[in-house]
């Protein structure tokens, strides 16, 4: 059995094979982009935020009685987390990586409010803000206490010193070799901020900015009824002092309330919940997709099968054997799945050229295209093998047979 | 009534050319019963779907009950083959998803009859033929004779003026074949012109006239040479 | 013949009942993926004020900074400063107005025992209700007075009044919020406008607000502002409060209702007096680009509807295209098996349009049953998203199918069906009647 005449035999009928191979072309073209889009959200879900997620949890105190002493409060708060068995460190913050909700500031290398060359997200926290979010500090220290200063509910006011991350560091003075710590860069016109250290990574609370991995801790403390408390516990304490904290927090105080208990692996799940239904999504649609290509090639296959009875017959008659009748559409469905596929090739690219034009997509690996005609090919074989061996099973003597 | 003047068809495919019909001429009356014999290859069963507008003439006239064939469209073509023209073939092609009753009701649905007239000209053949029992059955569950009755029975369900019958006995044993020309003549002697084609001698010789055909053309030759034409091929 | 022919096209699906369903289920399948999708997209890109789209219209004016667009190449920003908001409102120079921003309260239910909880408000003035046709259940909204004298008056939505007073007339009762007496004037019927047009810059898709107060009230009480801010230049150090208010920050949305196009045109020509007059001062260093946009624009120019769901469409459309080319090949292969029968019915007096029509009832049979199928595949596509998304309890509001949508569903279908069938029953036609008469 050779390729020359199956494939002079498929040429006698095209219309059929031709749509066969088209339908496995446009199946490769969304299977390769679909797995494109899969392969870079599931890169971006598994980017580290640097604190530890398995171990953070959160939670917001809202006073709203007029007098309150909003220092007095969360200063007594503070001191009674962080005397709780199981808690590691707590801080008063405004908010944490992931939360999709957050402060971010234009900077800039001279002062002045011109273009800004780079922007970060804000973390402002006391000297426990380094350890509560279990920072990797890579250069420089840690801030001292009497580098943390209070200021009233506005922003209107900036320290002098801040610890930033690699990647900031990076963005803002690209052409700086060595140590970032000491280097200044502007808030505004007349707001320096000194770069006491440099954390290997923490990421901003927007997990789509392009910005994420630039972020910033600012000893700040503010005098507000809103606080967020970030709290981190040994392993293994944290969802009983989750429950632990919000009634001693609750019943500590009636003017104020506590909500927006969630910890930060609910929060990473939350701001990653449209790329898992992406990923979710795209793997239903392909699966699918291939098992309607899959059914649509043995549908056919046992047609052509059903009209080529007598000649398979007479094949038969004429001395060809059971395994070579099923090489025959095993072969023939070969040459079919080889042109869906090289015509799927090309197809995929130039859908992954249009969806990174529009989509503002990762262009596509190389090596999902192979490996994608590799699938399509072992569907096809698989497909038509049903079919191939009811063909092996017809009996030569068909082939004397007038009706 | 059917008129072919100098028809010529041709085959063509990207290498070969092949010539069925040359300059082929004939002349039918109203009410002849005419067979068409010939070897294989002749070109009767050309003659056959070209005299059943069931494919077009490459060169020459044709006029059937005085309208020029040539100049119609698909629609009166199948208009023609419709009302005028009855069917009967050899593997008789009755749909074997309908039942006899339906089968012989497709041609009348093309026609446009309404309901009732359908239905009695359906009950009509089918009785004529001799199946009114079995209006329901499905081909398969009758006799190849029965078939083939069936088959007369849906070709003059539409009244036709001309049966085209393609060896109408050449998958019926003898006895079958007998009552099926029986059954032709009758029909003739009612007043359908009939052509018949078929290799057979002895059917040949039940029609009243016999045409036939060598190399695409009608041959002059007397039957007596088709005894030798036979032998030989 | 219509009827005839459906009779053969039953006949011809059963003859072949493995096919057939293979077939339908392609189209449902194709079009359960399609609807599913383009269901939520119909959801998020819809227009829930559409009644009144060429009367309300967003404002923006451009007071960002000379070197720097809000967004490149020069689109101005898409909030304003609380300058901007007042001089604006108080000029009063549109049928009706209204400034809001996105807040919160700490609600005290009556009650020692009752746990007091927070709820998402709205500081926003009188016009608000009637500029949004926001339906009330009991009340009204204030009157215009209020918005000047800083009034304590509430309007509670349905659910919140549910919860405070069991669903009773609370019009006139007394609400205590972060240790202040309101007054309800109102209760609002369902209200869930999706997208949530009027604050499309935090979250189209969220639940509305369950608090509504005045505007003055939440600028004097310093009230949270819970929405976006964006600063291009710094608030003056220590000025407080006050310095903020008078910043160059964004953070308010501003909707005018202008009755005719002469009135719309009318007040772009106040909005461009009102930046120059401003550029005097100093302000609004940037060229002049002041915008009214419709509520349809504006969701459209904030890019409401989620990239991954044109995404998702699109190749959702080339899987039904996958779906069609494989049910156009099953077409084909049947046509191909039944050339006899068609050869046979073309000699027995059946003229092309004849096959062509009892082909195409065919195979619009096989479309309706593949879109009543695909129906039901796209409740349980959305079924499906509804449960990915289990924690976003929101996404429950954009999986609704309407009837515009099964309509769509089926007709879709059925098209799909029709154009599948195209090629075979074309091949069908061109069947010469001769050729398979004498075959066995």
């Amino acid at each position: 059995m050779e390729f020359g005449p199956i494939w002079r035999a498929m040429m006698r009928n095209k219309g059929g094979y031709l749509l066969i191979a088209l339908q496995i072309a446009v199946t490769m073209a969304v299977m390769v982009n679909a797995f494109a889009i899969m392969q870079e959200r599931s890169i971006k879900m598994s980017r580290p935020s640097g604190i530890d997620d398995a171990n953070t949890f959160s939670l917001v105190s809202v006073g709203f009685k007029p007098d309150m002493d909003a220092k007095t409060l969360v200063q007594e708060d503070l001191d009674l987390l962080r005397g709780l068995p199981g808690v590691v460190n707590a801080v008063e913050t405004n908010s944490f990586p992931l939360r999709q909700g957050g402060w971010s500031e234009g900077l800039h290398r001279e002062p002045g409010v011109g273009k800004s060359v780079s922007s970060s997200a804000i973390y402002f926290v006391d000297e426990h803000g380094l350890d509560t979010f279990a920072l990797n500090l890579v250069d420089g220290q840690n801030f001292t206490p009497d580098q943390v200063s209070w200021d009233s509910d506005s922003p209107d006011f900036w320290p002098a010193t801040v610890i930033v991350t690699q990647a900031l560091a990076e963005d803002l003075f690209p052409d700086h070799e060595g140590s970032y710590v000491g280097k200044t860069f502007w808030f505004n016109d007349e707001n320096p901020a000194n770069i006491v250290g440099v954390v290997e990574r923490m990421q901003a609370p927007w997990p789509t900015w392009t910005g994420v991995e630039r972020s910033m801790l600012v000893p700040l403390r503010r005098e507000s009824e809103f606080a967020r408390y970030v709290i981190r516990t040994e392993p293994g304490y944290r969802d009983e002092l989750m429950v632990q904290v919000e009634e001693l927090l609750s019943g500590s105080n009636k003017d104020r309330i506590i909500r927006g208990l969630g910890s930060a692996e609910e929060a990473r799940k939350l701001s990653y919940l449209g790329d898992a239904a992406m990923i979710k999504i795209l793997s239903f649609i392909v699966v699918l997709l291939t098992a309607i290509t899959g059914l649509g090639i043995v549908g056919l296959a046992s047609f052509s099968v059903a009209r080529r009875t007598r000649q398979i017959g007479i094949r038969r008659a004429l001395g060809a054997t059971k395994p070579a009748i099923i090489r025959y559409f095993m072969l023939e469905n070969f040459l079919v799945s080889s042109v869906g596929v090289v015509a799927g090739g090309v197809l995929a690219i130039g859908l992954n050229i249009v969806m990174v034009q529009a989509f503002a997509l990762t262009p596509l690996a190389w090596y999902v295209i192979p490996v994608a005609m590799i699938v399509l090919w072992v569907v096809g074989q698989a497909a038509v093998a049903g079919p191939a061996r009811r063909a092996s099973a017809i009996s030569p003597a068909i082939a004397t047979r007038s009706i | 009534m059917l008129n072919m003047k100098n028809v010529s068809k041709v085959y063509r495919t990207d290498t070969v050319e092949t010539h069925a019909l040359r300059e082929f001429s004939l002349i039918v009356e109203e009410g002849e019963f005419v067979s068409v014999t010939g070897p294989s290859g002749s070109g009767k069963t050309t003659f056959l779907n070209i005299a059943g507008l069931l494919e077009d003439l490459t060169d020459g006239a044709y006029e059937l009950d005085g309208r020029d064939i040539s100049k119609l469209n698909d629609k009166e073509r199948s208009r023609v083959r419709n009302e005028k023209i009855g069917f009967i073939f050899q593997s008789f092609n009755l749909i074997p998803e309908l039942n006899i009753f339906d089968n012989v009701d497709v041609p009348l649905r093309y026609r446009g009859f309404n309901a009732d007239e359908r239905k009695r000209r359906i009950e009509q053949s089918i009785e004529m033929v001799g199946l009114g029992s079995r209006m329901q059955h499905l081909p398969a569950q009758l006799s190849g004779g029965q078939q083939q009755r069936v088959a007369i029975a849906r070709a003059l369900a539409g009244e036709p003026r001309f049966l085209l019958a393609d060896e109408p006995t050449g998958n019926l044993d003898s006895q079958m074949a007998d009552s099926v020309l029986d059954l032709l003549a009758e029909i003739n002697a009612a007043g359908t012109t009939i052509i018949m084609v078929t290799h057979e001698l002895g059917l040949a010789d039940r029609a009243r006239r016999n045409i036939f055909v060598r190399d695409g053309q009608v041959s002059d030759n007397a039957p007596e040479l088709h005894l030798a034409s036979m032998a030989a091929g | 013949m219509f009827r005839y022919y459906l009779k053969l096209g039953t006949l011809s699906i059963r003859a072949n009942p493995m096919l057939s369903a293979l077939m339908v289920a392609a189209i449902a399948v194709g079009i359960g993926a399609c609807m599913t999708i383009f269901t939520v997209r119909h959801v998020m890109s819809g227009n829930p004020i559409e009644s009144k789209n060429d009367q309300l219209y967003h404002v923006q004016v451009d007071n960002w900074n000379p070197d720097d667009p809000y967004e490149e190449p020069d689109g101005a920003p898409v909030q304003v400063t609380y300058l901007d908001a007042k001089a604006l409102f108080d000029a009063g120079r549109a049928f009706r107005q209204t400034t809001s921003f996105k807040t919160s309260r700490v609600v005290q239910p009556d009650g020692d025992d009752a746990r007091p909880y927070q709820e998402d408000a709205r500081a926003t003035t009188a016009d608000f209700f009637p500029m949004f046709d926001v339906p009330f259940l009991y009340g009204a909204g204030w009157d215009r007075a209020s918005d000047e004298t800083q009034d304590h008056v509430v309007v509670l939505s349905r659910e919140l009044n549910e919860k405070l007073f069991g669903g009773e007339d609370s019009v006139g009762r007394t609400l205590m919020l972060n240790d202040e007496a309101y007054r309800v004037s109102g209760v609002l019927d369902t209200w869930n406008p999706v997208p949530k047009y009027y604050d499309v810059n935090n979250n189209p898709f969220e639940a509305p607000a369950r608090l509504f107060l005045p505007f003055s009230l939440a600028i004097a009480g310093s009230f949270d502002n819970n929405g976006n801010t964006s600063c291009w230049k710094p608030v003056e150090e220590g000025s407080g409060r006050e310095g903020f208010l008078a910043s160059e920050c964004i953070w308010i949305q501003m909707w005018v209702e202008l009755q005719n196009a002469s009135a719309r045109q009318d007040y772009m020509n106040f909005l461009n007096a009102y930046v120059e007059e401003q550029k005097l001062l100093g302000r609004f260093p940037r060229p002049l680009n002041n915008h009214l946009r419709t509520p349809s624009e504006w969701m459209k120019y904030n890019e409401v509807v989620d990239e991954d769901v044109d995404v998702l469409l699109g190749l959702a459309i080339l899987f039904l295209v996958v779906c069609l080319l494989n049910t156009i090949g099953l077409l084909l292969a049947k046509a191909m098996r039944r050339a006899k029968d068609t050869s046979l019915r073309r000699a027995l007096g059946a003229s092309r349009a004849e096959l062509f029509k009892q082909h195409v009832i065919e195979a619009g049979m096989i479309g309706v049953a593949g879109g009543a199928l695909g129906v039901v595949m796209t409740w349980f596509g959305l079924r499906g998203i509804e449960s990915i998304f289990i924690e976003y309890e929101f996404m429950q509001h954009l999986v609704r199918m309407d009837w515009s949508m099964v309509t769509l569903a089926v007709v879709l279908a059925i098209v799909s069906a029709l154009g599948a069938a195209l090629y075979p029953t074309w091949r069908t036609c061109n069947i010469t009647p001769a050729s398979y008469l004498r075959l066995q």
